[in-house]
C-alpha cells in the first residue's frame, strides 16, 4: 500500500451563505509536491488554511500523516510548517526572539543550536538582534521561512510564497526548498506556472471551490493543462 | 513543556512587546488620569474632595481604560498574521486564553498601581489603609473579572471591521455584575469607617465577586476553542 500522507475526501467550506469550498478529494503521497493553481478566490488559501489547522471544514474529511485533522489536531501541528504571504512574525522582537518565541511553543530541542543554523541558512546571522520591523520585505520573508523550519516540520505548505521576494531571496527560498526536498511533503499554492509546474509531482486546478484539473507530472499535457488554467483564469477576469 | 511554561512563553512576549513600545500603557495611562482630573473639576472643584463617590468614580475610569486596552490586547498578533502564527503552534488555544487574560490584568493593575495612590492623596480625605488588604483584595478581583470576560469578547471581535465598537458593546453588559461588586467593595471601604452591617456587605460583595470571576474564567476558557480562528 502507498504511504499516503494527506487524504482529503468531500471537503467543504462555507463562509455564510458562499460556498468557497465544494467537494475537494484528492491524496499526496509521502514526498509529494502539489502545486495548486487557480483564479483569485478560487478557495486555494482557504484549502490550505484548513490543511494547516487554521480553519475548521464546513463539511469532510482530512487526515494528515494518519491522523484525523479535526479529531486530533495538536500532534498534526507538529508535522507541519506554512510559510504565507504573512510573515507570521512579530515587528518589535529581533529576529532570534521571534525564532526563539516559536520554537519553544514547538518544544524544539538544542534550539539555540537550530536558530543559528536556520539564520545561517537564510543569510540573516548578522541581523539577528535586529527588529523585524527594520528588514526589508524580502529579509522578513527570509526569516519567516525560518519560522516555518524551526520545528523541522515534515510537511510544508506554501501559499504563495515567492510573493514579495527579490531574486536573492527567490533563490534562497528555492534553495532551502531543494535541500529539504527529499524529506518532505509539499503544498505550494502559485500562480507562477514555470515555477509551480517544474517543482510538482502532482498539479491541481483549482476554479470556483472544485477541482477541475489534477494530474501526475508525468501524466500532464502542457496544452491541455494551459488551455484549462487560460479559461478559469479568464472567468476571473470576466 | 507543561502548560504553565507555554503560558510564560506567550505572557512574556506579550510584556516585552509592551515594554518596548508602550502603546497600550501610555494610551490607558492618559487616559486615566485625564478621567481623574475631569472628574475633580465636574464634583468638587473647589475642595479636592471626592471621598464619598470615590470608589464609583474610579471604576468608571478604570473600566473605560480597560477597554481601551482590551482594544489594543490583540494589536501585535494581528500585525503580520502572527495570531495565525499562535494557532499553528501545538498548544491549547484555551492557554492562549490565559495568558491574555493575565496580560490584560496585569496592564490594568499596573495602571492602577500608580493612579489609586494619586487618587487616594488628592481626592480621598478618609483614612482606609487599616482596610488596605480587602481593598486590594476588591481591585484584584474587579481586575479579573474584567480581563477574563473582556478578553473574550476582544477575541469574539477581532476578526470584525468594527472592533473598537464591538468590544464595549458586547462587553459592557457582562461586565455591570463586576462594576456593581467591585464599586460597593471600593466605594464602601474609601467612604468612611466600616460600621459591622457595612463590613458584611462589603465581605459578601467580595465573595460574589469571586464566584462571577471563577464563572467568566471557567466559561470564557471551555467556550475559547471555538471563538479564536474563526
Amino acid at each position: 500500500m502507498e504511504d499516503i500522507e494527506i487524504k482529503v475526501s468531500g471537503l467543504k467550506k462555507d463562509f455564510g451563505r458562499r460556498k468557497v469550498l465544494k467537494g475537494i478529494d484528492f491524496s499526496l503521497k509521502k514526498g509529494g509536491f502539489l502545486s495548486v493553481f487557480g483564479p483569485n478566490g478560487a478557495g486555494k488559501t482557504t484549502m490550505v488554511k484548513i490543511l494547516s489547522t487554521l480553519e475548521a471544514p464546513t463539511k469532510g474529511d482530512v487526515t494528515i500523516a494518519g491522523i484525523d485533522l479535526m479529531a486530533d489536531p495538536i500532534p498534526i501541528k507538529k508535522k507541519i510548517g506554512l510559510i504565507s504571504h504573512n510573515p507570521l512574525l512579530y515587528g518589535d522582537l529581533n529576529a532570534h526572539e521571534n525564532l526563539r518565541f516559536y520554537g519553544v511553543l514547538y518544544k524544539v530541542d538544542d534550539l539555540e543550536s537550530r536558530i543559528d543554523e536556520l539564520l545561517d541558512r537564510v543569510e540573516l546571522s548578522n541581523r539577528r538582534y535586529d527588529y523585524v520591523r527594520t528588514f526589508s520585505q524580502g529579509m522578513t520573508q527570509r526569516l519567516a521561512i525560518a519560522r516555518a523550519l524551526i520545528h523541522k516540520p515534515s510537511i510544508l505548505f506554501l501559499d504563495e510564497p515567492h510573493i514579495g521576494l527579490d531574486p536573492h531571496a527567490v533563490d534562497i527560498l528555492d534553495g532551502l526548498l531543494d535541500d529539504i526536498r527529499a524529506e518532505h511533503t509539499f503544498v505550494m499554492v502559485t500562480h507562477n506556472l514555470e515555477k509551480g509546474l517544474t517543482l510538482c509531482s502532482q498539479a491541481m486546478i483549482l476554479d470556483g471551490g472544485k477541482i477541475v484539473f489534477f494530474e501526475e507530472k508525468n501524466d500532464i499535457k502542457r496544452n491541455k493543462f494551459e488551455a484549462i488554467y487560460k479559461k478559469s483564469v479568464k472567468g476571473e477576469v470576466v | 513543556m507543561t502548560s504553565f511554561s507555554q503560558i510564560w512563553t506567550i505572557l512574556k512576549k506579550d510584556l516585552i512587546l509592551e515594554l518596548r513600545t508602550r502603546e497600550m500603557l501610555i494610551s490607558m495611562f492618559l487616559f486615566v488620569m485625564l478621567t481623574m482630573v475631569i472628574f475633580n473639576y465636574s464634583f468638587s472643584a473647589d475642595r479636592n474632595d471626592l471621598t464619598a463617590f470615590g470608589g464609583g468614580l474610579l471604576w468608571i475610569a478604570f473600566i473605560f481604560t480597560a477597554l481601551l486596552g482590551l482594544n489594543r490586547s490583540f494589536a501585535h498578533e494581528k500585525e503580520g498574521g502572527c495570531l495565525d502564527g499562535l494557532l499553528l503552534s501545538p498548544i491549547d488555544r484555551s492557554l492562549i486564553y490565559t495568558s491574555k487574560v493575565l496580560s490584560n490584568f496585569i496592564f490594568l493593575s499596573i495602571i492602577q498601581i500608580i493612579t489609586i495612590p494619586i487618587f487616594t492623596i488628592f481626592f480621598i480625605r478618609y483614612n482606609y489603609f487599616p482596610m488596605i488588604v480587602l481593598f486590594i483584595l476588591g481591585i484584584f478581583l474587579g481586575n479579573l473579572g474584567i480581563a477574563s470576560i473582556g478578553t473574550f469578547v476582544t477575541t469574539l471581535a477581532i476578526n470584525t471591521k468594527r472592533r473598537d465598537l464591538l468590544v464595549p458593546i458586547l462587553g459592557l453588559p457582562l461586565m455591570m455584575p463586576i462594576l456593581w461588586l467591585a464599586v460597593t467593595i471600593s466605594g464602601n471601604i474609601m467612604a468612611g469607617p466600616l460600621g459591622p452591617n457595612t463590613l458584611k456587605e462589603v465581605v459578601r460583595a467580595v465573595q460574589i465577586l469571586a464566584l462571577f470571576d471563577i464563572v467568566y474564567f471557567v466559561a470564557s476558557y471551555g467556550l475559547y476553542d471555538f471563538v479564536i480562528g474563526e
